[in-house]
């Protein structure tokens, strides 16, 4: 599972859910990719379950990049804690995702099974997204 | 490649209320420049300009309000969600000029059982005349095995086209597949409690 070998500050502000994605909105590495539709902290754990989904579906061959990073911690209190005394524990590690963001990126197979494979993976993603191919020759 | 020819008008109003202005109108706020000349301000109709740019490389006849050039898309920025272009940078080009564009690659054929097509470069840089712009470059990877490479220098250009990047770099090879890595339920769980051990640091 992916998590920060190393962090500058261990507990931080829950990351700004508002905007579109800046970058990342095209595929560039493979064919086939998942498009975020709409914002949402994908945990690390989400990550791997849809890496998981994916590669258990196109078997042998392929090549899947994931293109997020759960680089941000997410802090919890312990139920039935009195609110005070101080920021909670890092509970989660997640991925700032906003809409527009290609997150996970696939080559090497025939389209209906990337389509398939995509889409087991987007049912374990918290938000809506949909499946993008790499549009050719834009300038 | 044939030429679109689209109609312009020059753009007095600037900044961002006058460009979505521009686009509640579904036309498209671009700019044109190159040759050393002063940049030039244009609105083009969005759904022509849409139709054009899905060619690659497409030469743009514009025309209207004292404007009369041939250009290229340089830059376009497109809404990553809806798709439609929000602003064009049109680059000035003339008749037997040499450009340097980018040209996709795209593979045909299948390569034998079990094999996999790892494409690095699915585009490459290459210097031809702005009217004879080729669409692509196509790589036979038919009947192919594991061990197949296939670098920029190895592209079959068409006749006055030169490659413009290094003609070392890797475009593709055929390598073997490797199974998925597929973790024990069991290690999966053990996998699942790392976020905490992480957490309790």
């Amino acid at each position: 599972m992916l998590i920060p070998r190393r962090v500058k500050h261990r507990k931080q502000h829950r990351p700004d859910r508002s905007g579109a994605a800046k970058g990342g909105t095209r595929v560039v590495f493979g064919e086939f990719g998942i498009q975020a539709l709409e914002h949402s902290y994908v945990t690390n754990r989400q990550i791997e379950s849809a890496r998981i989904a994916m590669t258990r579906h196109i078997r042998r061959g392929g090549k899947v990049w994931i293109n997020i990073y759960p680089d941000r911690p997410l802090t919890k209190k312990p139920a039935e804690t009195r609110m005070g005394s101080g920021k909670g524990s890092p509970e989660w590690w997640i991925a700032n995702v906003k809409p527009g963001r290609v997150m996970f990126e696939l080559s090497g197979v025939a389209e209906p099974v990337a389509r398939e494979a995509m889409r087991r993976a987007m049912h374990k993603l918290p938000m809506k997204c949909r499946f993008v191919k790499r549009e050719v020759g834009e300038a | 490649m044939s030429e679109v020819l689209i109609a312009a008008e020059l753009r007095t109003e600037f900044g961002k209320g006058a460009a979505r202005k521009i686009r509640r109108a579904s036309k498209v706020p671009a700019v044109l420049y190159g040759h050393g000349t002063e940049p030039r301000h244009l609105t083009l109709p969005g759904h022509e300009l849409l139709l054009a740019l899905r060619t690659a490389n497409v030469l743009i006849h514009v025309q209207g309000d004292g404007v009369d050039e041939l250009v290229l898309p340089k830059g376009v920025q497109r809404d990553p969600i809806k798709g439609f272009v929000e602003h064009v940078d049109l680059l000035l080009v003339k008749r037997g000029e040499k450009v340097t564009v980018e040209i996709p690659v795209t593979v045909a054929g299948e390569v034998i059982g079990g094999a996999l097509v790892d494409q690095q470069l699915v585009t490459v840089s290459v210097e031809a005349e702005a009217t004879h712009i080729p669409s692509g470059v196509e790589v036979d990877v038919d009947g192919k095995d594991v061990g197949f490479v296939v670098t920029a220098g190895d592209l079959q250009l068409p006749n006055g086209v030169t490659l413009a990047g290094d003609p070392e770099a890797l475009v593709l090879h055929v390598v073997a597949p490797q199974a998925a890595a597929l973790p024990a339920e069991g290690a999966e769980a053990a996998e699942g409690e790392a976020p905490a051990e992480a957490a309790a640091e």
